[in-house]
């Protein structure tokens, strides 16, 4: 025995020391061994499944895609995460996307890839199948449910609604305004103010929201939650962020939606959409995903269940809303949501950003 | 555990033997991971359209969030430097009971994520937002780097220096200053410098609180504009603002020479026992363990017990299996990353140094800015994109700031005399490492390496986009469910996912048991 071993056994190293860092060691190594080998069964998507990227959460589709596959026999591997997060890793991986498809919370992340010319053109079936206002101009994108922008009040402290956003800016909404100016929703309204009314009005009505001190919010339902909670009197949402902050209250809140007057850009109309990569071998299967999702039972699930509009049929509406027919949405290019430098620019200018 | 402290003095005994090649080319494999995705910030920089990266660069707003960024960091860094090293101090040097578990307790909120930990306290409604609040939740839930760093160097303080001290009249708190301070200087700096780095790459804490960080203008920047160009811009000042961090850290290191014979006569500071100094000590100890712990974990099981829906018990088990086997793959890269540089950078060998500096820089990237490089890189290979050795290799790249230091420490304090007995034994050098240093600086090597399984498991970023299609951490589903807000829905994710990293954090807690059974060799 050697002096060093000797000295060794004296004076044992830490207690949990070299007998237990070889165990982890060991037990590492051991994980990783049988993680490789699960990740050679199981995730390596089998050749016949569709890949889908969804920026709609899996609740939002509740047992669609298991319907479609009970019915078609097409697997399906899912892929969740923010519909921006997902439009910027397909950009990345550009031609090497195992994606089929991209499933999108808004016409922005859509237009996005779009324009990058990463996406199929559709067929005209499938886009005939919708309302024409959900049809990208490049025909590679359709949407697939409506959601609307409304303004969220509390009917006690709000008595007289405006009538279009520009009452928004009158002294009376000093300091009781809530926003989301980093929001894409937010950003995608300000982008359709410019393409209706042009650059300079925008920044005006920009440069008098931002005169009468408003809350910032990170996001849409945190508005919705500060009106309930009394911090704020009103805030432009989404329309269906009061349900889902009711729902995850479990509660009744003190927060109702109001339309603008009909035509004013208040009202704008988003979508949630979906498109086929231009690098998926598998657009038949994948358009037969998209007939199935435009399905009027699939329709009526996104009306009934998830409180969105029909992108098919204008005349469903979820709830007490009125029908999109009748908000007079003003007219916008939905794929011209994704043009965000400028809007992006103009925030900066006025402080926003 | 004393990270990146001792600067090791240039070998004086044996001449300098030539590094091996083996080291030198495993060191570059693991500088070349870590220098991927600066290439890839850089090479998106240079694609961008100059004009689109001139706006959101030279707006006002810039100049704004360098100096909320820099105020954050100097703050929260200077806050858990002074409450880390009070807590440390206090937990080494008064007799208290059941000091290891509270030394536990202390350490146990790295155990949380900075997401959940913002939320449970904002939930508590007694926190306004913006800055000041972030200030809190970030000292808070960063100190133990610094109260871990503390307590290793405490316990290397010989206490006959304290005996003279006291015999030459000092009071406590001038013995504090005068002889322990300096002495833990160097830890606590690379304490403040992983608090630093933390609250540069944090994005769960300043988003919720709505303050405007260089990590959160860029994820803001990618997810308005798509604009990947100005985000990498906006990425590489951060990477640039995170240099001067780690230089002044550099800079402000003590050149004391630490030199380790196995022949050391360190005497552990006899405990104070006074009354009034147990009662400030539980006091102190107490707020910090309320605040930092209690508070947040008491909403969290609020939320848990106040859900609608059952357990999904399959889900549950699924994605705490997955969280464990993803994050050990990271942590073992990680060790096999870090040990060729810290051997290198012990040797002073510039490759060595490069790559540690690297490791600092790459460790305040924001995790989405991580996972796009990799997605980048990694989508020309289908055969390993997406699968869990690159979710590894990802979280390896950035937490391995977290072990090099660690690692380093620890190897530079096993006996020379030990190795070089070894050596005149005929023992060959690979043999000597593997029998003698391995062993010796196993617990600081383990306790690094934890630290990177540790904060794997609480990634999010990067696991949304690098995991396998299907596969689901804890993290992920904790996500799932408050992307739409369910937060109670997230509640048994969240607390599963404190429970199990709170093994690892415990096992990082326990007093370093080598220095405690080393105080008497003098017979030697």
């Amino acid at each position: 025995m050697n002096y060093a071993t000797k000295m060794l056994r004296k004076y044992p190293p830490a207690n949990y020391g070299f007998p237990m860092f070889k165990r982890l060691a060991a037990s590492l190594l051991t994980l990783s061994l049988v993680a490789s080998l699960a990740a050679c069964s199981s995730s390596k998507i089998d050749g016949d499944s569709l890949v889908i990227y969804s920026g709609r959460a899996e609740e939002y589709t509740g047992t669609l895609f298991e319907d479609f596959t009970r019915e078609t026999g097409i697997k399906l591997d899912i892929r969740y995460g923010d519909s921006a997060a997902l439009a910027a890793q397909i950009l990345e991986e550009g031609d090497n996307s195992p994606a089929d498809l991209f499933i999108s919370q808004d016409a922005g992340a859509l237009g996005a890839v779009s324009s990058e010319g990463l996406l199929a053109t559709l067929d005209d079936a499938i886009l005939n199948r919708v309302n024409e206002y959900f049809r990208s101009q490049n025909k590679d994108w359709v949407g697939l449910t409506g959601r609307v922008r409304i303004l969220a009040y509390s009917p006690k402290r709000v008595t007289v609604l405006p009538r279009t956003v520009d009452d928004l800016t009158k002294p009376e909404w000093k300091g009781r305004l809530g926003i989301a100016p980093t929001n894409a929703s937010f950003q995608a309204f300000v982008t359709a103010m410019i393409q209706t009314r042009g650059e300079v009005e925008t920044e005006k009505w920009l440069r008098g929201i931002a005169a009468n001190s408003p809350k910032y919010f990170e996001k849409n339902s945190l508005i919705v939650e500060a009106i309930d909670a009394g911090e704020i009197d009103a805030g432009l949402v989404n329309h269906y962020y009061i349900y889902e902050v009711a729902e995850e209250l479990g509660r009744e809140i003190d927060v109702k939606n109001s339309f603008f007057a009909p035509g004013d850009i208040g009202n704008l109309i988003n979508a949630s959409g979906i498109a086929i990569l231009a690098t998926s071998k598998k657009t038949e299967p994948a358009e037969k995903l998209i007939q199935f999702l435009l399905s009027d039972t699939a329709q009526q699930f996104f009306v009934d269940d998830v409180n969105e509009y029909s992108a098919v049929d204008s005349s469903q509406s979820p709830g007490e809303l009125i029908p999109l027919s009748d908000i007079k949405a003003p007219r916008v290019d939905l794929a011209a949501l994704k043009d965000l430098k400028r809007t992006q620019s103009l925030l900066i200018k006025v402080g926003l950003l | 555990m004393n990270l990146l402290a001792v600067k090791q003095p240039p070998s004086g005994l044996t001449p300098n033997p030539r590094t091996s090649p083996v080291l030198i080319s495993a060191a570059l494999i693991s500088l070349g991971f870590v220098a991927l995705p600066l290439v890839y910030l850089i090479g998106r920089a240079l694609q961008g359209d100059i004009e689109s990266v001139r706006i959101v660069v030279f707006r006002a707003k810039t100049l704004e969030v360098f100096t909320t960024t820099v105020s954050l960091v100097v703050l929260v860094a200077g806050l858990a430097t002074f409450l880390g090293s009070a807590l440390a101090w206090t937990l080494q040097s008064i007799d208290l009971p059941r000091r290891n578990l509270i030394r536990a307790l202390v350490i146990l909120p790295i155990a949380i994520p900075s997401y959940v930990f913002t939320y449970c306290w904002l939930s508590l409604g007694i926190l306004p937002d913006g800055f000041l609040a972030a200030v809190v939740v970030l000292t808070l839930s960063t100190t133990p780097y610094v109260t871990l760093a503390a307590m290793a160097a405490l316990r290397r303080i010989d206490s006959s220096q304290v005996d003279v001290a006291h015999t030459l009249g000092l009071n406590q708190f001038q013995i504090f200053l005068r002889v322990t301070l300096p002495q833990m200087r160097n830890a606590l700096a690379a304490g403040a410098l992983l608090v630093s780095l933390y609250v540069l790459s944090d994005f769960g804490a300043v988003s919720l609180l709505g303050v405007d960080t260089f990590t959160r203008t860029i994820q803001n920047t990618y997810q308005g504009s798509f604009d990947r160009s100005s985000a990498a811009v906006l990425a590489l000042m951060l990477v640039a603002l995170s240099g001067i961090v780690i230089s002044l850290e550099v800079s402000s290191r003590k050149k004391t020479q630490v030199t380790r014979s196995s022949v050391s006569i360190t005497k552990q500071i006899e405990p104070i026992d006074s009354l009034k100094a147990r009662i400030i000590a539980i006091s102190l100890l107490s707020t910090y363990i309320l605040a930092a712990l209690i508070a947040p974990m008491s909403v969290l099981l609020f939320r848990f017990f106040a859900r609608p829906k059952p357990i999904d018990l399959l889900g549950l088990s699924q994605a705490a299996f997955s969280t464990i086997l993803v994050a050990a793959i990271g942590a073992l890269i990680a060790l096999l990353l870090a040990l060729p540089i810290a051997l290198l950078a012990l040797r002073a060998s510039l490759i060595g140094k490069v790559a540690e500096r690297g490791v600092l820089l790459v460790n305040a990237l924001p995790g989405v800015v991580m996972g796009l490089a990799l997605v980048a890189f990694g989508s020309d290979f289908p055969m390993i994109y997406q699968t869990v050795g690159l979710l590894g290799v990802a979280y390896a790249i950035l937490f391995l700031a977290r072990s090099v230091g660690t690692i380093r420490t620890s190897l530079a304090r096993v006996p020379e005399n030990l190795t070089e007995i070894a050596a005149t034994l005929g023992q060959s050098k690979a043999r000597i490492f593997y029998r003698v240093t391995l062993p010796l600086a196993a617990p600081g090597v383990l306790s690094g390496t934890l630290l990177v399984l540790l904060s794997a498991m609480k990634e999010l970023p990067a696991t949304l986009m690098l995991r396998p299609t299907g596969f689901e951490t804890l993290a992920t589903e904790m996500w799932s469910n408050t992307a739409i807000f369910r937060f109670s829905e997230a509640a048994p994710y969240a607390l599963l996912l404190v429970i199990i990293a709170a093994i690892p954090t415990f096992l990082i807690s326990r007093p370093d048991r080598q220095e405690s059974t080393e105080p008497m060799r003098d017979e030697i």
